[in-house]
């Protein structure tokens, strides 16, 4: 097997190429492990779980954005690998991206949930009702590991590095569509922009290329129709915290105590 | 050229790899741009028209007398229109209704996105089929112009 990585030290980059003896069952983040081991401890990549969850092995593998540990070299069919950095973030060296642009860009769309009155959250007196159907128009969203793969195959980013790019996008809709949140305006004002959310033209390669099936490029069209709705119709009415227990008829203290543990009568009871 | 934008024009035109929306957004970009390249030369065409009668006139006599690469030109302008146009009503459809993406889900393994789904394809071979139909019509009836088919 034979693999080609795109070497990058920071000033320079270029072509390296590796012969590799691995099983088919291999996967590529194995590969390059192998690599590192046995014939060239410089080349540097990023990995962790090793089990697709956490994001961090995000590389190009011929020419397909794609996590090094899920990706098998017997789905690949091909006899060379062709392996580079993820596109459109700078590389710090040869597989290691720089992910700083992709974090602060996810910050700007506030992921969290927002009230008008933050002492709700802060202090938390009671619980926010979310019923099952109003939990599943946003739950697919939050899948996302942040791996960043979707940027990279997103060829709006590829020409507009200021685009606030799918995975931002993707979580903004994310809050949006959650019903206890009431942060419309204030996101509002960072996507409804030149480089914001219009600046998607949906070709839908950020959803192909998701390793957890998150669909970002539906959720960019599902919050263009809100901004779009909202000029003309005030959104859902977004309800007070809730608390389950007091819809019950007794109050807690008033319900039957569970009996006191008998620590002295014995370890275990069934003997 | 900025080697920054080189490589990201690289990137975003190269469709290889990905989803037929990808491709279908490719297309679209191409189009777009011939489309704004003979707005430009068309606006160019309508300002001979403040030189007065006889300049217009003549304006007009040396487009009617068009050799075979203008009427490739215009076969190329009407096939970027017709794609444009009828991929544009798509994404109207997609961005501003929110239709042909499906429902979010929970997701499941293997992950099939919604909005790349079924309905999304169905509608893209149709215009497809659709506008490479109305394309070749639109060629045999500017060949049809130099006498070359008769229609």
């Amino acid at each position: 097997m034979k693999v080609r990585v795109l070497r990058n030290d920071g000033s320079k980059q270029w072509w390296q190429e590796f012969s590799v003896e691995s099983s088919k069952r291999a996967t590529v983040l194995d590969l390059l492990l192998n690599i590192r081991e046995t014939q060239d401890h410089t080349l540097a990549f990023r990995h962790s779980c090793q089990m697709g969850s956490c994001g961090s092995c995000g590389i190009v593998i011929n020419g397909k954005p794609s996590l090094a540990c899920q990706t098998r070299i017997s789905e690949l069919k091909s006899e060379t690998i062709r392996i580079e950095p993820l596109y459109s973030y700078p590389v710090i060296k040869d597989l290691v991206v720089d992910l700083n642009d992709f974090v602060n860009k996810h910050r700007s769309v506030k992921p969290y949930i927002i009230r008008k009155n933050p002492q709700e959250l802060e202090e938390a007196p009671m619980e926010f009702r979310v019923t099952s159907a109003e939990n599943m128009s946003f739950i697919q969203y939050d899948y996302c590991i942040m791996c960043g793969l979707c940027v990279a195959a997103c060829p709006t980013v590829a020409l507009d590095p200021q685009f606030i790019g799918p995975q931002a996008l993707a979580q903004a809709y994310r809050y949006i569509a959650d019903p206890r949140d009431e942060g419309f305006k204030e996101r509002k004002a960072e996507l409804d922009t030149s480089h914001g959310v219009w600046r998607c033209h949906f070709a839908g390669a950020c959803s192909y290329v998701c390793p957890k099936g998150v669909d970002p490029a539906q959720a960019i069209q599902l919050l263009k129709r809100e901004i779009y709705k909202r000029m003309f119709v005030r959104g859902p009415k977004v309800g007070a915290p809730v608390s389950v227990l007091a819809k019950q008829e007794k109050p807690i203290s008033n319900q039957p105590k569970a009996p006191p543990l008998d620590f002295k009568s014995g370890v275990n009871q069934n003997e | 050229m900025n080697k920054r934008f080189k490589s990201g024009l690289l990137t975003s035109l190269n469709p290889t790899r990905y989803n037929l929306e990808r491709w279908s957004y490719t297309l679209h970009r191409i189009t777009g741009v011939i489309l704004a390249l003979f707005l430009i030369a068309h606006i160019f065409e309508i300002y001979h028209v403040t030189l007065g009668i006889a300049g217009w006139n003549q304006t007009i006599a040396e487009l009617s007398n068009l050799g075979v690469f203008e009427l490739i030109g215009m076969w190329i302008i009407a096939g970027s229109a017709l794609y444009h146009g009828a991929n544009g009503l798509r994404l109207i459809l997609n961005e501003l209704f929110g239709l042909l993406l499906g429902k979010p889900r929970l997701p499941e393994y293997p992950y099939s996105p919604m909005s790349l789904g079924r309905n999304q394809k169905i509608v893209i071979y149709a215009i497809t089929i659709i506008v490479v139909a109305i394309w070749i019509w639109a060629g045999l009836y500017l060949l049809a112009g130099l006498g070359i088919v008769r229609w």
